[in-house]
């Protein structure tokens, strides 16, 4: 396993209270493999990403209680200075949601994609040129070369996505977290960001996390889905069992809630309610709340069922 | 590129015609200036004679265009009291004038940058505040107290640093002090705000994900980012040392542009006050300028947009 997550719990401490933010998942991304973190905004997803590479909002955020290993060593316990050196850009790199402001827009992309290889020491001088030029045509940036002291705002939407990836994988990280790569992005350059990842995973074997609330992205992407829920893991699986036949009341909700084609449906279907306060939660099933399958065991924390091969789903519906 | 200098120069040309008026009619507001060069019991025809003498019975109109016309060729005309010509007597000064704004300038940039960078990385914390309460006294503290403060203390006490006159390099730093020392807070201010929005801005968090090493962070990728703001308020600073230096120059005994200014005025001297002004809104259109053109070394976007 590339990466194994056990019973992480991320903490906001905020002026109001704690703020449980991610309270409790295990996941594990294996090499070449594909997970799609998948829920509602606020549900934890982005927490979830930024506690792997251990860059919580200062101050407030901090990793209360579980393990994340990579490659078999713990990263809950290094220091921030070896996270930096070692690990950030290094072993784990990150994409983030925006392609216009991800990019600093007074230096050269040269310099941008130039930078995480210098500082992790992977090259210099001359190699870093042509290592730099390599990882953008790779990206398929056209005439890379050309377009090394080219500034962010002369790309396109695309273009800048596709320079992030870049400097992404510069050090041939062993995981890749996408935090909605493709929201920002009109939905034919989403093809071809989608397809560049895969081509990434094909050239190295990365393992990526994907974070999206968008699941026809998340199906063409992933191997396996976990879908989250106001911090927790309730549902993970197989992509095709997860949209053949969710398990989960929330899983099915969501997947119901996908306008189709053809469809003669004149109202779209929503989930009612609002997703629960994760400063005060539900004790039981935090779905519970909105849930069309809602029983008095629920007030009670639901087990994990495992319906077949890596599929599971945490739900008194299936016990 | 061509065009926007070629534009901003027009714009400046506009502006100092415009400074040329308003000085113009405001130092002849003042009085006459006849009064000042002849004893108190002068006959009325010694007075008329020399206003004659130096046009001062024209029409206000024509000796404006009198004064335009032999400007555009150089000549601002000879200082009433002095007997030399007004543009080498401003002109002989002006590098005096320039060295002081640009030393004061740095001093300010040199303070103020630093102190601004850390209050934003340390937000809310001991250098923040110390900051904040170290620009507070600097923007509560007139230039001229300053000025006596640090003679008092540099060059009375202690005896390191002389306390006026001009020349060597060590003349410079007392005046340099009280000159911006009262900008440090404005731009402090200015730098920590930029900075602060930079520090939080999607390509920070970018680098920070992909390990890049705190203090090239704050110190190469946000501080450029956050120099534009900084730029813009650099420009108006200068233009205002220059004008605004004549405090300075007073308890500095600095021989600048300023101090000559002030004194013409008093004197009513106003060939001498008008190529005073003259020039300093010359400097203040050229540093504004350099300030524009330098966007475009810092901001890439802005260099394309023209």
């Amino acid at each position: 396993m590339v990466l194994e997550v056990h019973n992480l719990h991320t903490h906001l401490h905020l002026k109001r209270g704690i703020l449980r933010a991610v309270d409790g998942i295990s996941l594990t991304v294996g090499e070449g493999e594909t997970l799609g973190l998948v829920g509602e905004s606020g549900s934890g997803k982005t927490l979830t990403g930024l506690s792997l590479l251990r860059l919580l909002p200062k101050g407030s955020g901090r990793i209360a209680e579980g393990s994340i290993k990579l490659d078999g060593q713990e990263l809950t316990t290094l220091s921030d200075s070896a996270m930096a050196r070692d690990i950030r850009g290094r072993r784990i790199a990150m994409i983030m949601q925006d392609p216009m402001t991800s990019l600093n827009p007074v230096f050269s992309i040269g310099d941008q994609v130039s930078n995480p290889l210098r500082n992790h020491n992977i090259a210099q001088g001359a190699t870093l040129r042509s290592k730099v030029i390599s990882v953008l045509t790779q990206v398929r940036i056209p005439s890379a070369e050309k377009r090394l002291g080219d500034y962010p705002h002369q790309f396109s939407g695309g273009q800048r996505q596709r320079i992030v990836a870049a400097m992404a994988i510069g050090c041939t990280p062993r995981l890749l977290v996408a935090d909605e790569p493709t929201t920002a992005l009109d939905v034919t350059i989403q093809v071809q960001i989608i397809a560049l990842l895969r081509q990434i995973q094909a050239d190295t074997g990365t393992g990526i996390i994907l974070i999206t609330h968008d699941l026809g992205v998340a199906a063409s992407l992933c191997h396996r889905i976990a879908v989250m829920y106001a911090g927790r893991i309730v549902e993970t699986g197989p992509v095709r069992r997860i949209y053949k036949s969710p398990a989960h009341p929330y899983t099915q909700a969501l997947l119901a809630a996908i306008p189709r084609l053809g469809d003669k449906r004149a109202r779209l279907q929503a989930i009612p309610g609002q997703p629960p306060s994760l400063i005060d939660p539900p004790q039981g099933c935090r779905f519970a709340p909105r849930c069309p399958a809602r029983m008095d065991k629920c007030a009670e924390p639901p087990p994990t069922v495992t319906l077949a091969d890596g599929h599971e789903a945490a739900c008194w519906k299936l016990a | 590129m061509l065009a926007l200098v070629l534009r901003r120069l027009w714009q400046g040309a506009i502006s100092i015609l415009g400074a040329s008026v308003i000085i113009f009619v405001i130092s002849r507001l003042s009085g006459d200036p006849v009064v000042m060069l002849v004893p108190p019991d002068a006959p009325p025809s010694l007075i008329a004679e020399i206003r004659t003498q130096y046009g001062l019975d024209q029409p206000l109109v024509w000796q404006y265009l009198l004064f335009i016309g032999h400007a555009l060729t150089g000549d601002f005309g000879n200082s009433y009291r002095w007997q030399m010509p007004a543009l080498k007597l401003i002109l002989d000064r002006l590098p005096a004038t320039i060295q002081l704004a640009a030393c004061g300038l740095l001093f300010s940039v040199a303070l103020a940058v630093p102190i601004g960078v850390l209050s934003a990385v340390h937000r809310g914390g001991w250098i923040d505040r110390i900051g904040r309460i170290f620009a507070m006294l600097g923007q509560a503290m007139p230039a001229f107290w300053v000025g006596l403060l640090l003679i008092l203390v540099f060059a009375v006490q202690l005896n390191w640093l002389p306390a006026f006159g001009h020349g060597t390099p060590a003349h410079v730093v007392l005046p340099a002090i009280a000159l911006g020392w009262y900008p440090v807070a404005a731009q402090t201010r200015i730098v920590r705000s930029a900075m602060l929005d930079v520090l939080d801005s999607d390509h920070i968090r970018l680098s920070r994900a992909l390990g890049t090493p705190e203090r090239l962070i704050v110190w190469k990728y946000a501080l450029r980012n956050a120099a534009v703001p900084l730029l813009t308020m650099l420009g108006v600073y200068f233009a205002a040392m220059l004008g605004g230096a004549f405090v300075v120059e007073t308890i500095f005994a600095w021989p600048g542009v300023g101090r000559t200014v002030v004194e013409a005025v008093f004197s009513r001297d106003f060939p001498v006050v008008q190529a005073g002004v003259l020039f300093t809104s010359i400097l203040f259109v050229l540093s504004n300028l350099l300030v524009d053109l330098s966007y475009g070394l810092v901001d890439p976007r802005i260099r394309d947009v023209r």
